[in-house]
């Protein structure tokens, strides 16, 4: 520590620190416009400058470190004169325009010229122009008014990585441009928006819409994209949502965020939301009272369940709803009607994945916060691009990266590209060998603990690639080599693994290599979660196989507070793909699906159609009019994300509040509708808020008992929320093809003489999630039409160019979509991203069941390309 | 006097290595690399008091003791050759007829400081320089005064010319060090200094061309006998580049301390047409000018820093009587506002300001509230910018302000200038070339 006074006070400080951190430590306030904690100081706008006894010059607090005996004045006559003249210069050739200005109200430099600025200006010469650029559907650039305080380019650069923006040009004509010119051709983070201090950077959705007094009400939430749960603040006026934005340094994303969640929000104004719930009469869907509807369900499941028993009754839960209405759900099924028939989409990838993990190292291992990455001193990725599935998590590896730590990529780098150690990215099919060589070579570098005998037989039971085998992999060997010994000198390592890892190849294998790797540097295991709360949904017991709190599903009574009784019922539940099949072979009659519309998020559309179609009851509650909703006999119109209050738990296991910005203007909570079915058919408890229907959660769930409600305030609450005894141990897990590897072919050969076979993977897109994506004004004015990526060597050999038109074919069905080459797709590969409505990429495929993970597989997905 | 850098400058080709070696060159190396260990180098260039030529005057020495103290490796060995100074010509003399002594200079450094890498940062205006170097550079692999195994003593050394992009401020270290690296072109914050993390956050010590071409002298000789030549405070010789209102414009190398009056008087000639003096700006446009009355100041570091100067690149501007203070002063402003790199507010805004102002002097277009303006947005840019460029453009504007005010003053007041007013009695004669 060292000492030193400001304005004669003492004050003590870290030897690191900088004079305006040591003033701020005591609350003297030093203004500042360029300066922006987190990033690197630039010391551009001398704003900050103070007096330092003995210097003779004024010195930059921002720039300058504290110092022992070190005397400062911030509030001399020379100082003021100074800030004085700053401002003076700033405003000379500032259009001052702020009547027109967006961000009059909250401009620093207004605020700034009103407190420390001169009363008149002396300036008699023309100001500097530029044109503003309205080109760019999400940001207006003024640059009349920038101050160049480099913030944006400094927070584009060193925080969010992207490096899309500059300073170009120099002196009094240096303006911040996008490399790509005109229009931004970047991840539209939004995050220039968030530090730009004046009006040059604004957002363009509530451009001339808004001022900053007109909000009249700001609350935090957690945004409800994905599964990193950044905390964002929704401003809002009336029960419109002005602005999302984030607050810097605070929640998991510490102020950043990505472009769904700062653009995305608009499809909760939609036209297409949901206004009244409806029944279906003579075939077709039919506004209706609310009361007409739950009545319509309470005697259809009453019916069901008298005919069929309550097995064939059966619901989905939604990772886009909070853990209360999950729970809800839950609760209806399991303990009100006595059925094990609950499961979500979580079941293609997440839940599956999950589990296995868990099943290996106990049930800590993907308990991890999100934060610790940036920390991190090594990562290895694989299975799709953190960057585009969970971008504020990508930005972390990122982050780490540029302190040093190792990356290694196994897969798709997308847009972690830049920021790559060792890229392992493999033919199709044979990233098995690769990873496969990998758990061998760190087996070898860093030999056994001992600590998991299952994992380590099996690993020992790995063979050995041979040349021919290892030469298929289009990887290098010596990459390969190089990417080990980094890796096993790791201290703090972190593995993230994403969905592809299971689509391809056979997903327990893939995944036990990847666990493998985790186990041998003993890294900590982060599951990529494209929704914001699969992890939530499955704590709160809406898979087949486990209760609230993850244990498992044995018959019995869990007691209430209050003496009630529920009881687990006994007969196995059907999951997913049982219940799907089940609607088809007539053993589920009735399916309650909340927030999710499997006929368009499920492979092999056909079949998932006739299934939502064979029920007898079919309830979809949901915000839009999907396309499963449109099979419905009853549709329930929800609220969305920004109309309840709730908690959601991130793909860490971080619990946070959802806090709602406004009413829900035409739908009800979903939670709420549920819970007055389950009175109707028989439930005694009764409900005034989230928090309540909380309460009874902990009191079921064996993982949240020693939980605070109150404690989610205070910035979440942190797996295991408490409890100690919910640790779980490691078990024996099954894996299948332990000794086999790819088979080598001689690809190229054959592709010579006929038309190689292409295989159709989807594309996780920055831009979209699905379903409220495709919704979002905003989000499809930058991704509006959905393509076919291709590779450039694939699209010469088909003669394809960008933007023609195909014919997409594959056993299942067809569609016509416009191709764009994309260097990144790799070799024998087309992608399609599942956003759009008219391109439906699970039409187009089919699947089948994992045997030993039960998740997806993506099956006739090869396709023919046809030019139109 | 000896020449020290310029040796051999009557030979035709003495940009060749054949001649440089048979002129005694490159007999430094030999002599660093059998007898001396890097330490004793370094030594010998403390000992010597050698100062950088960069402007600031640095002792070298000092700068590369620091850069050896630091653990941290590689280090970086950067020649600034950005010579952009207005009225600087004194490097590519070097660059053009004496690349050897540069890169034996800089070989030598790199010994000192076991660095394997070394710029050239050569500024765009100099493409004959850049390709000189690039010859001489090879000439230098192909005797084995650079590469791998340098004079066969397991040194290694890659030396090589990076073109600048025409930026005044890549002359500032740590922005040459930016463009160096392939950013913008803008100075960083100190500390850390380059010595302590330059290029690529590593050791670096980035010379002026005239320094390095010293190094040799100092090696084969001695500390001692170099520090004979010039002042106890600068020792040795330098290049002075007189240019403007003198009968032999160019490149003179004279001892450190001698006067002005005979560099101007004796060595170029005197004045063109055997005018009168108005002024010289003595070490490059951003230092201030000098007033006949100083006319006897010795030329070294100290010397004119006592007369409110500097001596900075060395570059002499003689002003005669017939040159307008104003319009000297407009252009030079314009000079500064074009090369604002535009990271700091005071320089990026004040510099267009300055400049417009003064062009409304100088076309009598202005009041005396104009000049109190300008007084007071000098004082506002000068000692508040982030690096020296804006700084040097407020105080040098200060400088003729306060030594030429009337000359101000007669511009707005009868909205003509002073020296080319026909009424007046220099009123016959033409404007100087500077514009």
């Amino acid at each position: 520590m060292v000492k030193l006074t400001i304005n004669g006070q003492e004050v003590e400080a870290g030897r690191d620190s900088s004079i305006l951190d040591a003033a701020k430590s005591v609350g003297i306030i030093i203004p500042t416009l360029c300066h922006l904690k987190g990033l690197e100081p630039y010391g551009g706008c001398r704003m900050c400058l103070v007096e330092i006894e003995r210097v003779s010059r004024l010195q930059t607090a921002c720039t300058t470190k504290v110092n022992e005996g070190m005397a400062v004045f911030t509030e001399t006559e020379q100082i003021n004169k100074a800030r004085r003249a700053m401002l003076e210069f700033l405003l000379i050739n500032h259009p001052l325009d702020c009547p027109v200005c967006d961000k009059a109200g909250e401009c620093l430099l207004q605020d700034y010229a009103a407190r420390f600025g001169g009363s008149e200006g002396r300036f008699a010469e023309g100001k500097r122009t530029h044109p503003e650029n309205v080109n760019d559907p999400f940001i207006v650039r003024n640059m009349q008014r920038c101050i160049l305080c480099a913030r944006c380019t400094r927070m584009c650069g060193e925080a969010q990585g992207a490096y899309a923006i500059a300073v170009t040009g120099r002196g009094a004509h240096s303006f911040v441009e996008p490399f790509s010119g005109d229009k931004y051709n970047c991840e539209y983070c939004g995050n220039c928006l968030t530090v730009c201090p004046v009006g040059a950077i604004m957002s363009r959705l509530h451009r001339h819409s808004y001022r900053p007094w007109y909000v009249e009400k700001e609350v935090e939430t957690v945004c409800g994209f994905c599964g990193v749960g950044c905390t964002t603040h929704l401003q809002m006026r009336a029960a419109t949502i002005i602005r999302t934005l984030p607050k810097l340094g605070t929640g998991v994303n510490k102020g950043l965020l990505c472009v769904r969640g700062r653009f995305g929000y608009d499809y909760v104004e939609s036209e297409g939301r949901l206004k009244t719930p409806m029944i279906r009469v003579n075939g077709v869907l039919e506004p209706a009272s609310w009361e007409k509807a739950l009545a319509y369900i309470t005697t259809h499941l009453k019916d069901i369940k008298l005919k069929h028993t309550s097995k064939a009754i059966g619901a989905l839960a939604s990772g886009m709803c909070s853990n209360e209405d999950n729970y809800m759900l839950q609760k209806l099924i399991r303990f009100v009607i006595g059925s094990n028939n609950i499961d979500s989409t979580a079941r293609l990838y997440y839940a599956p994945a999950k589990a296995y993990i868990e099943k290996i190292f106990g049930a800590a291992a993907t308990a991890n916060a999100i934060s610790d990455i940036e920390k991190s001193d090594g990562i290895f990725v694989a299975g799709g691009d953190p960057t585009a599935i969970n971008p504020v998590l990508g930005v972390q590896i990122r982050a780490a990266w540029r302190r040093g730590a190792k990356v290694v990529v196994s897969g798709q780098p997308g847009g972690l590209g830049n920021f790559i150690n060792y890229d392992l990215n493999s033919v199709p099919r044979h990233e098995e060998t690769v990873l496969n060589t990998i758990v061998i070579g760190l087996a070898e570098m860093k030999g056994y603990s001992g600590k998991n005998s299952y994992i380590e037989t099996k690993i020992k039971a790995l063979r050995v690639p041979c040349e021919p085998e290892l030469r298929a992999t289009g990887v290098l060997l010596e990459n390969m080599e190089e990417a080990v010994d980094d890796l096993s000198g790791l201290k703090n390592p972190v593995v993230v693994i994403g969905p592809a890892l299971l689509q391809s190849g056979i997903p327990s294998k893939n995944l036990f290599l990847v666990a493998a790797i985790a186990y041998l540097i003993d890294a900590r295991v982060y599951l990529l979660s494209r929704k914001a709360n699969y992890r939530g949904l499955i704590d709160m017991g809406c898979v087949p196989e486990s209760i609230p709190g993850g244990l498992p599903v044995r018959p019995g009574q869990l007691r209430l507070k209050n003496g009630v009784a529920m009881s687990v019922p006994s007969e196995k539940g059907m999951n997913l793909f049982e219940m799907i099949e089940g609607a088809c072979n007539g053993s589920l009659k009735a399916l309650y699906v909340m927030g999710e519309n499997p006929i368009f998020n499920l492979p092999d559309r056909e079949k998932t159609e006739k299934a939502m179609s064979s029920l007898d009851l079919l309830v979809v509650q949901d915000i839009f009019m999907t396309e499963t909703a449109r099979h419905a006999h009853v549709v329930l119109p929800a609220a969305a994300w920004s109309e309840k209050d709730g908690t959601m738990t991130n793909l860490g296991g971080r619990i946070q509040f959802l806090r709602k910005g406004s009413d829900v203007p035409t739908g009800r909570s979903e939670w709420r509708v549920i819970a007055e079915i389950a009175r109707a058919l028989g439930m005694s408890e009764t409900y005034a808020d989230s928090k309540e229907v909380w309460e009874e959660m902990t009191q079921v769930s064996v993982l949240h008992s020693a939980s605070e409600y109150e404690d989610i305030k205070k910035g979440g609450l942190m797996w295991p929320y408490g409890s100690v005894q919910f640790q779980g141990g490691a078990e024996d897990f099954g894996v299948e093809g332990l000794e086999i590897l790819p088979a080598v072919h001689h690809h190229s050969s054959q592709c010579s003489t006929e038309p190689c076979k292409l295989s159709l993977l989807p594309e996780r897109s920055l831009f979209h999630s699905g379903s409220t994506t495709r919704k979002s004004k905003a989000i499809l004015s930058v991704s509006p039409e959905p393509y076919l990526a291709i590779n450039p060597i694939e699209a010469g050999r088909l003669g394809l160019r960008n933007d023609d038109t195909v014919r997409v074919k594959t056993a299942k069905g067809s569609a016509v979509v416009t191709v764009k080459i994309v260097i990144d797709c790799p070799e024998g590969t087309v992608m399609l991203s599942n956003t759009f409505e008219k391109v439906n990429f699970n039409a187009l495929t089919g699947y089948s069941v994992d045997p030993v993970l039960g998740c997806m597989v993506l099956t006739d997905n090869e396709v023919n390309i046809e030019k139109l | 006097m000896k020449n020290v850098i310029l040796r051999n400058i009557e030979n035709p080709s003495s940009h060749r290595i054949e001649e440089y070696i048979k002129a005694g060159g490159y007999f430094a190396i030999e002599h660093a690399l059998n007898e001396m260990t890097p330490r004793d180098i370094i030594d010998d260039i403390k000992k010597s008091g050698l100062r950088g030529r960069g402007g600031a005057g640095f002792l070298t020495g000092t700068k590369w003791q620091f850069a050896s103290l630091d653990p941290k490796f590689p280090k970086y060995i950067v020649c600034n050759a950005d010579e952009g100074e207005p009225g600087t010509f004194k490097d590519r003399v070097i660059l053009e007829r004496n690349p050897h002594q540069l890169i034996e200079g800089m070989v030598i450094a790199a010994y000192a400081l076991q660095s394997v890498r070394g710029y050239i940062y050569v500024r765009a205006e100099y493409p004959q320089a850049e390709k000189i170097l690039n010859e001489a550079i090879k000439e230098a692999y192909e005797k084995g005064f650079l590469g791998n195994d340098i004079m066969s003593k397991h040194f290694r050394f890659h030396l090589s010319v990076h073109r600048g992009a025409g930026a005044y401020i890549c002359g500032e270290e740590t922005a040459l060090i930016n463009s160096l690296e392939g950013r913008r072109g803008e100075p960083r914050i100190k500390p850390p200094f380059p010595v302590n993390a330059g290029a690529w956050a590593k050791p670096t010590i980035v010379n002026n061309v005239e320094t390095f071409a010293n190094i040799p002298y100092i090696i084969e000789t001695s500390p001692k006998a170099y520090s004979f030549l010039g002042t106890k405070d600068s020792p040795g010789t330098k290049l002075f580049c007189v240019s403007g209102a003198v009968n032999n414009p160019g490149v003179y190398e004279l001892a450190f301390g001698t006067p002005l009056r005979e560099i101007i008087y004796d060595h170029c000639g005197g004045i063109r047409g055997g005018r009168a003096l108005k002024g010289v700006i003595p070490g490059g446009l951003s230092t201030s000018i000098l007033t006949p009355d100083k006319i006897d100041c010795p030329m070294d570091f100290a010397s004119l820093a006592k007369h409110g100067s500097m001596l900075g690149s060395g570059a002499i501007i003689v002003l005669d009587d017939t040159m307008c203070i104003v319009k000297i002063y407009e252009r030079a402003m314009r000079f500064f506002e074009h090369e604002s790199c535009g990271k700091c507010t005071p320089c990026r805004e004040g510099t267009g300001w300055m400049r417009t102002i003064l062009g409304r002097i100088e076309d009598g277009m202005a009041d005396m509230e104009d000049l109190a303006t300008l007084e007071d947005v000098a004082l506002n840019v000068a000692g508040k910018t982030f690096c020296p460029l804006g700084d040097g453009a407020a105080h040098v504007l200060l400088s003729a302000m306060k030594h030429y005010r009337g000359e101000f003053e007669y511009h707005v007041k009868y909205k003509k200038c002073e020296v080319t007013d026909p009424s007046h009695r220099w009123g016959h004669l033409s404007m100087g070339e500077l514009d």
